[in-house]
């Protein structure tokens, strides 16, 4: 029995869970007396030890189980919940992380933990709990009664069988209960081996009073097994509590199955009969023992009379005293600690791999209705094409289902920066409070994973060098307490994350002095603002000032922007001195399939992103010969900057006489790509290009068409820095007007 | 014909190594996240034996077995309840709705196996 | 569980088909009880029942008590294997006294 895939599960499931953990803690130490948060950090504790323990990892077993009790008095009152002990818990909450790392490792967990007790010693100094060795085992059952095979006592007959006897009377309601004798028979069965089965029914009233839901049942049963005691009296644990069981070992005294029958409902004759059918005794040992029980009543008759009762009866009636107490004061505390609701949670977990496939498959499924539907167009069947065009608004459809799958709602990224603010803020002694809005945006999973680390990155300079201290912004007039906001929205094909704060905003001038003194910028060049900003992007900026008080940001920017440009997104930034500063990524919602715009340049195809194109508008010779000088053109008012692929791609064939221009938007910006032929819109899967082609500026993927011809997927967001690389190297510093466009109209507008 | 056991709990993994280690056995397995799915999942089956965790959100487990009870199909089934030491309280409100066999968590696989073995033998 | 009842020439047979549980007992009892003030004999297939739980075994029990302590013939036939595995565990086959046919490997 394999449970390597569940262990992947396990580590997941238990991610999940420290994270949930981690929000209810902290937001916890708002609201300390909130049960629905004390209970949910309760149950992602209880569930991570629950699933260790099947795995048998037990160091995390054991250090979370001294957790869970410390939850539990803090849950059942006796402590009161206080930002130390919160501190600590968020602590042990690492540390089981940390365990889980191991595991996730694949190391064995090691056996002397070396934090664990330290912070379970605190755990247990915050709670005012006693000490204990923490039990690294999981818990043994209890048997009822732990005497074994009776040994054989001097002056003492013992029966000569080497079978247990097995006594049962089922109580009226195991039937009910949905215990079946006939289950336990059977697995008993597995334990050794039933030599005998007396089957009793005395109990079953007179037919008037026969309910036939009630289980009339008694069973001897003498049973030849290794089995030990404990174990064979744990076949009956379910029914221990209403059924009368008497487990008598082989080769116990003869007063034992006297003290049996005695203690039985039916009478003594049959009993005896019974027992010595059974082979438990022989009929000579069964009249030796009679014969001495009687002897000793009389004996004590003269003596106490109480004393005739059964011992066996009275032991069953004082347990049963003990447990109806035990019963009631559980019950009551039970009462206080009922539990809550919560929310709703309904969720198959499936495997990214196998999305991933399914998606790679609808991918295939797309190219291939693509190619159908050509082949029909080609053929000339209406009939046909129409069925096509049908079946392939499903494909779409499944498609996007399918991509929906893997969307997930990035509320549980920003959620882990609450923490990260809170320590940072301390550690800073900074007074800073983190906004969270759009938490329920959805993103493709793959994105989601890769973005952590750069949102880290903004939300640490943004505490570091973006945020005063609470005087200094107390003396610029603003509140003590700083805001960093965590905002996401979907725009246009695109997810967006803000991270903003109200802290000192950039200083445009020193930024613009600093990148001249670094040889970024040539002096005397006139920049926008977003230019200004985007410098502090360059690698050369950011790494050459470590410890940059330049009233903002500095180190590592320009890691952050490769990150996000690696999953095609770009990043931009906003700032006001003074005021604060708004860094936004735009990052594409999926990376797996494009609607696409085809285009043509010397019989190649091309993919432009369609949510990346605004227009096509027709290049006649004049507009071309402007452009061709320029480097742009005038598009209604706009500089607009120009491409032409053939060019970009050395592509060495001539012009059509008539070619096409693509205007395409991202972000702010607009460029213009000049193509020779528009070929329309067509689904795109996007395959990733092998390293080889890596470093080939301008172009993201290629995809296969239904014709099985390879396209390339163009790369805007490259294309568009191309673009204005090469105005800014034409020196554009006024606004143009002179270009005009003779025969220039929008030919073809998509949005 | 294979005994088919119904696990709910909220622990995927938990479903997940029990489910491995039953139908190693030779049951079929059906799961459920909480007491609600599980209801939706009895419907139309025919289900041998359930084990139910008792804390899990939407429905819990004492309300789960309650719904069971009242259930003309499904009353008489043997319900496994997960329970915790700490948790005392919990099982025997557990038993009182009806759920007369328990396991404490943390458990091992086989103790799962055994207990199940002994309500209904695969 | 369904139960057939035909009658022939002073005999009653029920044939009982399906699952013979606790879900199942109280029509059961019902329908043999009704038997029980006949004169005539009783013969209860058992050959249609897929399943057998105590419940079931203590009302097959009940009935043949019954019909014992009014002096009439209850006979149980055809046993399915799951009848005759419930009868072989609780070692009951000499109180019912029916010729128990055990069918050659490979049937059920």
């Amino acid at each position: 029995m394999s449970l390597d895939p569940a262990i992947q599960t396990f580590l997941t499931e238990s991610t999940e869970l420290l994270e949930a953990m981690e929000a209810s803690l902290l937001r916890l130490e708002d609201t300390p007396d909130d049960a629905d948060l004390l209970n949910a950090v309760f149950r992602a504790a209880h569930t991570i030890k629950g699933s260790a323990g099947l795995f048998g990892f037990d160091p995390i077993v054991a250090f979370t189980h001294e957790v869970e009790s410390a939850l539990d008095r803090i849950r059942a009152g006796k402590v009161a919940f206080s930002a130390d002990l919160g501190a600590c818990l968020l602590r042990c909450g690492d540390h089981m992380r940390a365990l889980l790392e191991h595991v996730r490792g694949g190391e064995t967990l090691p056996n002397a933990d070396v934090d664990g007790p330290a912070l379970l010693a605190e755990l247990q100094r915050l709670t005012g709990a006693s000490v204990a060795p923490s039990q690294h085992s999981l818990p043994t059952p209890q048997p009822a009664t732990t005497e074994q095979t009776a040994a054989p006592e001097a002056g003492e007959s013992t029966a000569a069988t080497d079978l247990w006897h097995i006594s049962l009377r089922f109580g009226t309601e195991v039937l009910r209960n949905g215990m079946d004798p006939l289950s336990f028979l059977r697995y008993l069965n597995t334990l050794g081996d039933i030599a005998h089965v007396t089957t009793l029914l005395d109990a079953m009233p007179e037919l008037a009073q026969v309910d036939p839901e009630c289980c009339y049942l008694g069973l001897e049963i003498a049973f030849s097994s290794q089995a030990d005691k404990a174990t064979i009296e744990n076949v009956f644990e379910f029914v221990r509590d209403d059924c009368r069981i008497q487990i008598i070992p082989p080769r116990s005294k003869v007063s034992a199955y006297i003290d049996l029958i005695e203690a039985l409902p039916e009478a003594t004759e049959r009993l005896g009969e019974i027992l010595v059918r059974t082979g438990a005794l022989t009929q000579s040992e069964l009249g030796a023992g009679l014969q001495r029980q009687e002897q000793e009543r009389s004996a004590d008759c003269s003596g106490d009379a109480a004393a005739s009762a059964t011992p066996l009866g009275a032991i069953l009636v004082q347990q049963g005293a003990v447990e109806s107490s035990v019963v009631s004061a559980a019950l009551d505390k039970q009462r206080q600690t009922r539990d809550r609701k919560s929310e709703e949670n309904r969720s198959v977990r499936v495997d990214a791999d196998k999305l991933d496939q399914l998606i790679d498959l609808v991918g295939e499924l797309v190219i291939a209705g693509a190619g159908s539907q050509l082949l029909a167009r080609r053929a000339g069947q209406n009939e046909l094409v129409e069925s096509l065009s049908t079946l392939a608004r499903l494909v779409e459809e499944v498609r996007d289902r399918s991509l929906g799958l893997r969307m997930v709602q990035i509320g549980g990224t920003f959620q882990r920066f609450q923490r990260v603010v809170r320590e940072v803020s301390r550690e800073l002694g900074k007074d800073v409070t983190l906004a969270i809005s759009g938490a329920e945006t959805e993103l493709d999973k793959s994105v989601v994973e890769r973005i952590g680390d750069p949102l880290m990155h903004l939300v640490r300079n943004a505490m570091d060098h973006g945020i005063e201290s609470p005087d200094v912004r107390v003396k610029a007039g603003k509140a003590a307490r700083a805001t960093l906001s965590l905002h996401a929205y979907h725009d246009s094909g695109s997810i967006v994350i803000e991270v903003s704060d109200d802290g000192a905003g950039l200083n445009r001038d020193r930024i613009l002095s600093k990148a001249m003194e670094r040889g970024l910028v040539v002096q005397g060049t006139a920049l926008s603002d977003a230019e200004v900003f985007n410098l502090i992007f360059e690698p050369g900026f950011s790494t050459a000032d470590k410890l940059s008080n330049l009233s903002g940001r500095g180190v590592g920017m320009d890691v952050v922007r490769r990150n996000v440009e690696a999953l095609r997104g770009t990043v931009q930034l906003e700032s006001q001195l003074g005021k604060g500063t708004v860094v936004r990524i735009r990052l594409p919602l999926t990376l797996a399939i494009i609607d696409g715009f085809l285009v043509d340049v010397a019989h190649s195809h091309y993919v432009i992103p369609l949510d990346m194109m605004v227009e096509c508008l027709e290049c006649g010779s004049e507009t071309r010969t402007v452009a061709r000088r320029q480097g742009y053109i005038d598009l209604r008012g706009e500089v607009l900057p120009v491409l032409w692929l053939r060019d970009l791609f050395d592509i060495e064939s001539d012009s059509p006489a008539r070619e096409n221009i693509v205007v395409i938007q991202f972000g702010a910006q607009k460029a213009g790509l000049v193509v020779d032929a528009l070929l329309g819109e067509a689904q795109t899967v996007i395959k990733p290009l092998s390293k080889l082609f890596a470093r080939v500026k301008g172009i993201s993927g290629s995809s296969i068409l239904g014709s099985g011809d390879v396209a390339l997927i163009l790369d805007v967001p490259g294309l568009m820095q191309c673009a204005t690389e090469r105005a800014h190297q034409e020196q554009i510093s006024i606004r143009v007007t002179s270009a005009t466009l003779d025969d220039t109209a929008p030919a073809v507008k998509t949005s | 014909m294979a005994k088919t056991i119904l696990i709910v709990d909220d622990s995927a993994s938990l479903r997940q190594v029990v489910s491995i280690a039953l139908k190693g056995a030779g049951y079929d397995v059906m799961e459920a996240v909480d007491g609600k799915d599980a209801l939706g999942k009895l419907k139309g089956q025919k289900i041998h034996l359930i084990i139910s965790d008792v804390n899990m959100p939407v429905m819990d487990g004492i309300s789960f077995v309650k719904e069971v009870k009242k259930n003309a199909t499904y009353k008489f089934t043997p319900i496994i309840m997960l329970t915790t030491e700490s948790q005392e309280g919990k099982k025997l409100e557990g038993q009182a709705a009806g759920a007369k066999a328990w396991v404490v968590k943390p458990f091992k696989p086989e103790q799962m196996l055994n207990a199940v073995s002994k309500l209904c033998l695969a | 569980m369904e139960i057939v009842r035909e009658s022939t020439d002073n005999i009653v047979r029920l044939s009982i088909a399906g699952e013979l549980t606790i879900y199942a007992v109280g029509e059961l009892m019902t329908a043999l009880q009704a038997e029980l003030g006949h004169p005539s004999e009783l013969e209860i297939d058992l050959s249609g029942v897929s399943e057998l739980d105590t419940a079931g075994f203590q009302q097959l029990y009940l009935a043949k008590r019954e019909a014992l302590s009014h002096g009439k013939q209850l006979r149980l036939t055809g046993h399915s294997s799951a009848t005759r595995a419930v009868l072989e565990i609780y070692r009951m086959e000499p109180y019912f006294g029916d010729p128990v046919l055990i069918p050659a490997a490979g049937q059920p």
